[in-house]
């Protein structure tokens, strides 16, 4: 029954969450936020193992597909804080040209100084140089900044981080093995290479060995391939998962970069449907050509005014 | 449990009416929804896939021509699954040669291409919905879609 109310309280919170469609500079539209903001599905106060940490777990406001992160998950940017770069970390992030955040040049940029550069500079996709916007995967940080849901499979001697949007999947290793030196990997990796640990109640991954094609997040943020991240994921009620991360990054940033907390909310296994299946969509741009057909004949000429291009 | 599930489905019923889809890909940027139109259009085809669904259409301009246009959709197939809208019935609504009421709001760089904000049959029912407002969690302006 306390599951059922909590259930119908879904629909009252994440509609009543909701503002009008964000395009460039719109106003927001719609009653202010109110309740929990995202499909508390299970009673937060219910008693749980802080150690299983085994389900799906999403930061999407409605749960999956669309929507926007929830209102207690944090944005889909790595920070807040202002990033120290260095020379080089300066140059790769000039060198970015993401499609988020408040258009480059606009008043509503200009009218926002309390924010980084990072986030005021968005350009259309087709003149910008998201790896994303092939469809590639998103990497680390990146993806879990996504809002879709990802599923967190446990296995005896590592952890599956499996994420809805472009299918993808990370390992992180659980059975005491080191994590490399970031400067003795040979080949760099979209997904990195993990390794957890218990520290009390708290999940610590450090990572490392990224492909550096990759962004922070969507706003372009750029990371070496001597990138090490840690990651704390903590169980704090029945149903969120809070991570805290620090990005450590001597060739790009003069100093450790601390994130925005993050979290993530549980659903049940069968909250995502398609055709009476449950468990992740498999959420993927394939083939390669469906999604170059989209940026041929939609999003280039949408940003540049110039008829589609014939197919290649 | 089976009465769990059946609130919930009413629940994503209910934010089906309230709730759109949010755009993955980064295009809105692209799109002007201040100089947004709405018209009659015969479609020409549709693509139900990643990252955006895609509607192609004809349209009759002020002069009498027929213009082609070409548009994608803010959600992707996920949303529209969650809203209810499968690939058959989806492709089944916007088959070729079906005449829809359209509106877009069209490119800052001009052309015939645009963003689907509402599509109707022409008894004005909704057709693959995906009418979208955005949560507004912390610093969400500066995290548009």
């Amino acid at each position: 029954m306390r599951l059922r109310c909590v259930a119908l309280r879904i629909v009252v919170a994440a509609a009543a969450a909701c503002f009008a469609p964000a395009g460039v500079a719109q106003p927001p539209l719609g009653a202010p936020p109110s309740g929990p903001g995202y499909p508390q599905v299970y009673d937060p106060a219910m008693p749980f193992d802080a150690r299983d940490i085994a389900g799906i777990w999403t930061p999407n406001v409605v749960g999956f597909g669309g929507g926007g992160r929830c209102r207690d998950c944090g944005d889909r940017g790595f920070s807040l804080e202002f990033p120290v770069f260095t020379p080089a970390g300066q140059a790769a992030f000039d060198a970015n040209t993401p499609s988020y955040g408040r258009a480059l040049g606009s008043a509503d940029a200009q009218a926002h100084p309390e924010e980084h550069i990072g986030r005021r500079r968005a350009q259309p996709p087709a003149l910008g140089n998201d790896l994303y916007q092939q469809c590639n995967p998103m990497g680390i940080p990146r993806a879990i900044l996504y809002p879709d849901p990802e599923e967190l499979v446990v296995l005896p001697d590592r952890i599956l981080q499996h994420f809805q949007w472009g299918y993808g999947l990370r390992t992180i290793w659980m059975d005491g093995r080191p994590l490399p030196k970031s400067e003795e990997i040979d080949l760099a990796r979209w997904w990195g290479y993990a390794v957890g640990r218990w520290d009390g109640n708290t999940l610590v991954v450090t990572s490392t060995g990224y492909d550096e094609r990759t962004w922070i997040d969507h706003f372009g943020y750029p990371h070496s391939d001597r990138m090490v991240l840690e990651e704390r994921y903590t169980r704090i009620n029945y149903d969120t998962l809070e991570l805290k991360m620090v990005l450590t990054d001597p060739a790009y940033y003069a100093q450790p970069w601390v994130a925005q907390t993050k979290r993530m909310h549980l659903i049940p296994g069968n909250f995502i449907q398609s055709s009476g299946w449950s468990g992740l969509i498999e959420d993927l741009c394939a083939p390669v050509d469906e999604v170059d057909t989209f940026n041929r004949l939609i999003r280039d000429p949408a940003g540049t005014g110039k008829p589609a291009e014939p197919p290649r | 449990m089976r009465r769990l599930v059946a609130d919930l489905s009413l629940g994503a019923a209910l934010l089906a009416a309230t709730l759109p889809a949010a755009a993955h890909h980064g295009t809105l940027i692209s799109y002007d929804r201040d100089k947004q139109w709405t018209r009659e259009a015969t479609v020409t085809s549709f693509h139900y896939a990643n990252p955006h669904p895609q509607l192609f259409f004809d349209v009759v301009d002020d002069r009498g021509s027929a213009e082609h246009w070409s548009a994608e959709m803010l959600s992707n197939p996920s949303a529209l699954l969650r809203l209810g809208w499968t690939k058959v019935r989806s492709v089944d609504a916007l088959a070729p040669g079906k005449k829809i009421n359209v509106t877009i709001a069209p490119s800052r760089a001009g052309g015939t291409v645009g963003l689907v904000l509402k599509i109707t049959d022409q008894q004005g029912a909704d057709l693959v919905s995906d009418t979208v407002s955005y949560p507004q969690p912390p610093n969400a302006a500066a995290q548009k879609p």
